[in-house]
């Protein structure tokens, strides 16, 4: 156990917490209150619906697949609950009707890819455009707003103590994805099926409900996402979280998830999201641009698909001089 | 390339003149001797045919002559010139074409293009109108009549061929191999390209004809060799040589290590197959196999043995015939029914099919069966996986430090053992191995055949796809022999030998009926 432990530290994993402690410890020499309970809060809560999505996104990717189409659906979610409130539908119902569409965009998605075998990259395209445009029919470019103060507060105050509820809602997946990926049935075939598709197949794995459960899950959570958006927001637009689904599957490809599926682990996005907060949080103190920010983790990203050469590359010249 | 075909013409070679010699040639891959001492002479103007079973290494041979391969020791002689080739396209560019049963054209690109791909000394503008009228010129030279400006997309498989021949043409070519051109042609196109073939012979190029049709390599083939094992067994004039004196060349081999394994106890009928077929790959394929009985398929690979068992497992569904198993007709359209029947199918390719290299041994061995294994939350109990795996590792003794492993890590003889522990674990009534023992080590080739006859004896009933013959025929109770898509035989282990088996595989007429499905 502590053998493998440290078999993983040197590896991915290892490098990114080396990062972390680093961008921590750099941090803190600039603010004193680097550390405190507050900051760390809003570390959290100013991505905090990027990071819930990259969760779902990592099991994606794992099975070999991609969904382009989440921040359309965080968008499409949003913009059907603020509609169906304005015309008249209590907040709660309109809730419903938004992840209901989240629901329909799953299987819309999953049905074209498990069950008609197109590509994920294409449908999920198609799906980024389609249900953007959803969005911006059903919300135009004016704010919807004036929503009941409690939906506002779901978004912006502590639940359990500090801890806002999507916060909460993303510890509760990250622990619940987390033992569904590494210890139930399900995780087990995504493994599977993203190394060797037709191995999967060929061993009677249903394959396509497998798919099919991973997108709609996948649309489930990002419609989640969006209501939460809007609700730390207090304002739905029809372009929300436009562009969301290229920061999501970086946070994911940079935890050391293959995009070519069949490895990476749940820990190692966990790691990522830290790093990505932790790094953009302080470029911010540093008073670093935006631009400069997203080239910054733009190069790390490089590295991440780099990283494991290389390190093999180490490992098999270490191995070399043993001999 | 003016100079160049001056020159050819200039030392033409007289009529059945030497064009290409291979002397000596040795190839090994690592452990496998692909060819051993190979020396063959190519003559101008003459058709050679090349015969042998699957893995004789007629593959490595004309790998080697095209270039793609370097031959370990031993050397090549063009037209009396020795000859190195570091690439395919320095052996076209010495007039040694090769065409094959799939051709390959461009589809998007017209007939002259295609004709014209290698012909890299173009220039920075094509002349369109020259290169048209050359490849006319040249497909009229043949006697066929394609319009040179359409796409290669649609043309039939025989005009594929032509457009082939043509760009061998094209090239100057002075030694042709076909290698199994007319495999997927009707007998009409096979014709026409035996018209096409005898031309060129007519034009002084050497011919080497790759074929598993014998009646085919009669009609053609002015030499006639025969390759087993990496060696070459003999080459003789087509007239001093009969099909059978072909096929006994074949297959002369040594029984070797191979024990013929003890009939067990057959005990009540378990599968009744009639008729079955699936649209474009096999026909009308009739068997019974009984508890405990194993029927072995041979036939020569594309005979469409893979094909039945994958029917069987509702991989691809069959599209007509009955299965009936314990008594019930029954129909299997995915691998879950098959499973849930009693079916399993341990696939012929281990590393992309049969198993998930990556993953553990345990994962391999539980994942057909994974529900088995969760608790009520769901969960994994990996304990119990991996006390499964480990009763498997002692039962087929899998050499393994530990079951956690990859997969990927183990030898091809102890991967073939996790794939079987794998569909053990589903207690299968039926049994389906493709290939068990392909590229595995003798050893390991005996431990499996040791356990295949266990297997039986516990009253598995099991079919047994190989091409390995004398494993066939030591393995089996009854032998069915397919050939392109067809049931050619039923034969009784009394009445299999590998020449029967052979001469069925190769659709020659035994005197020996099939003997049908009725058991």
């Amino acid at each position: 156990m502590i053998a493998a432990a440290f078999a993983r530290l040197r590896g991915w994993e290892g490098l990114l917490l080396a990062l972390l402690v680093v961008i921590v410890v750099v941090n803190m020499a600039h603010s004193p209150y680097y550390l405190g309970v507050g900051n760390i809060i809003n570390l959290f809560q100013l991505e905090i619906e990027k990071i819930i999505v990259a969760l779902m996104m990592t099991l994606i990717i794992i099975n070999g697949e991609i969904d382009l189409s989440v921040a359309s659906v965080m968008g499409m979610s949003a913009c059907v609950m603020a509609w169906s409130f304005r015309a008249g539908v209590p907040l709660p119902w309109a809730m419903l009707a938004a992840m209901a569409s989240g629901v329909a965009a799953g299987l819309i998605n999953g049905f074209w890819i498990a069950y008609v075998g197109l590509p994920s990259l294409a449908v999920t395209l198609a799906g980024l455009i389609g249900y953007r445009g959803v969005a911006r029919i059903l919300v135009q470019d004016r704010a919807i707003g004036d929503y009941p103060g409690w939906f506002n507060a779901l978004g912006q105050q502590g639940l359990v103590g500090p801890l806002t509820l999507s916060i909460i809602i993303f510890l509760a997946m990250f622990a619940v994805l987390g033992l569904v990926l590494h210890g139930a049935a399900l995780g087990r075939l995504v493994y599977v099926i993203g190394n060797n598709l037709q191995a999967a197949r060929y061993s009677g794995v249903r394959v396509r409900r497998v798919k099919m459960t991973l997108f709609v899950a996948s649309a489930v959570v990002a419609a989640l996402a969006g209501l939460l958006y809007a609700a730390r927001l207090g304002s739905v637009r029809g372009d929300m979280a436009q562009g969301f689904e290229l920061d999501i599957i970086t946070i994911v490809l940079l935890g050391g998830v293959s995009i070519f599926g069949g490895s990476g682990n749940l820990l190692g996005v966990g790691l990522s999201i830290l790093v990505i907060l932790n790094l953009r949080n302080g470029m911010g103190l540093a008073d670093i641009t935006g631009n400069t920010q997203t080239s910054v983790i733009g190069a790390l990203l490089i590295l991440s698909v780099l990283a494991p050469n290389i390190a093999q590359a180490i490992h098999i010249r270490w191995k070399g001089r043993e001999t | 390339m003016e100079g160049a075909a001056v020159d050819r013409r200039s030392d033409a070679p007289a009529v059945n003149a030497p064009m290409l010699n291979l002397r000596d040639i040795t190839k090994r891959f690592g452990a496998t001797q692909a060819l051993e001492g190979v020396s063959l002479t190519l003559r101008a103007g003459r058709v050679h045919a090349l015969l042998g079973e699957n893995g004789a290494g007629k593959s490595t041979l004309i790998k080697i002559m095209t270039g793609v391969h370097q031959p370990d020791h031993g050397e090549m002689l063009l037209a009396g010139r020795p000859l190195r080739l570091a690439s395919a396209a320095e052996a076209q560019r010495h007039g040694i074409a090769a065409i094959y049963q799939e051709p390959l054209l461009f589809p998007d690109l017209n007939v002259a293009e295609n004709i014209f791909i290698s012909h890299q000394d173009r220039g920075a503008v094509t002349n369109w109108r020259q290169m048209f009228r050359r490849a006319e010129e040249i497909l009229a030279s043949l006697g066929v009549a394609l319009d040179v400006r359409s796409p290669a997309r649609g043309l039939t498989l025989a005009a594929q061929q032509s457009v082939e021949i043509a760009k061998a043409i094209s090239l100057n070519v002075r030694v042709l191999i076909m290698d199994e051109p007319t495999a997927s042609l009707s007998s009409h196109e096979v014709a026409q390209l035996f018209k096409l073939v005898r031309d060129l012979r007519e034009k002084d190029v050497a011919i080497l004809f790759v074929s598993h049709r014998m009646e085919e390599v009669f009609e053609i083939a002015d030499d006639v060799t025969v390759f087993r094992d990496g060696r070459l067994i003999s080459t003789r004039p087509r007239a001093e040589v009969t099909p059978q004196r072909a096929i006994a060349d074949m297959v002369g081999r040594e029984m070797g290590l191979l024990q013929p394994r003890s009939p067990a106890k057959l005990g009540e009928k378990l599968l009744s197959v009639r008729g079955l077929g699936r649209d474009g790959a096999f026909e009308d394929v009739s068997f019974d196999l009984r508890r405990g009985e194993v029927l072995g398929f041979a036939g020569l690979i594309g005979a469409g043995r893979t094909d039945v068992g994958l029917a069987l497992f509702g991989i691809e569904p069959a599209t007509s015939g009955q299965i009936v198993l314990d008594g019930r007709a029954v129909t299997i359209r995915s691998p879950r029914q098959a499973m849930a029947l009693g079916i399993a199918y341990s696939s012929e390719d281990r590393r992309q099919l049969g198993l998930s290299l990556p993953m553990s041994i345990a994962t391999n061995i539980t994942l057909p069966v994974l529900s088995r294994y969760l608790n009520w939350l769901g969960l994994v109990r990996t304990g119990m996986e991996r006390a499964t795996a480990e009763a498997f590792r002692r039962r087929l003794a899998i050499r393994t430090p530990s079951v956690d492993i990859a997969v990927s890590k183990l030898s091809g003889g102890n991967q073939q053992k996790v794939m079987l522990s794998k569909w053990l674990n589903t207690h299968p009534a039926l049994l389906i191995l493709d290939e068990p023992t392909r590229g595995i080590d003798v050893g390991a080739k005996a431990e499996v055949h040791a356990i295949i006859g266990e297997l039986a004896a516990e009253g598995i009933g099991i079919i047994m796809i190989s091409s390995d013959l004398p494993e066939v025929l030591a393995m089996s109770d009854r032998v069915l022999v397919m050939r392109e898509g067809r049931q050619m035989a039923v034969l009784d282990r009394d009445g299999a030998d590998q020449e029967s088996v052979m001469a069925a595989a190769m659709g020659q007429s035994t005197a020996r009926q099939p003997s049908g499905a009725e058991a």
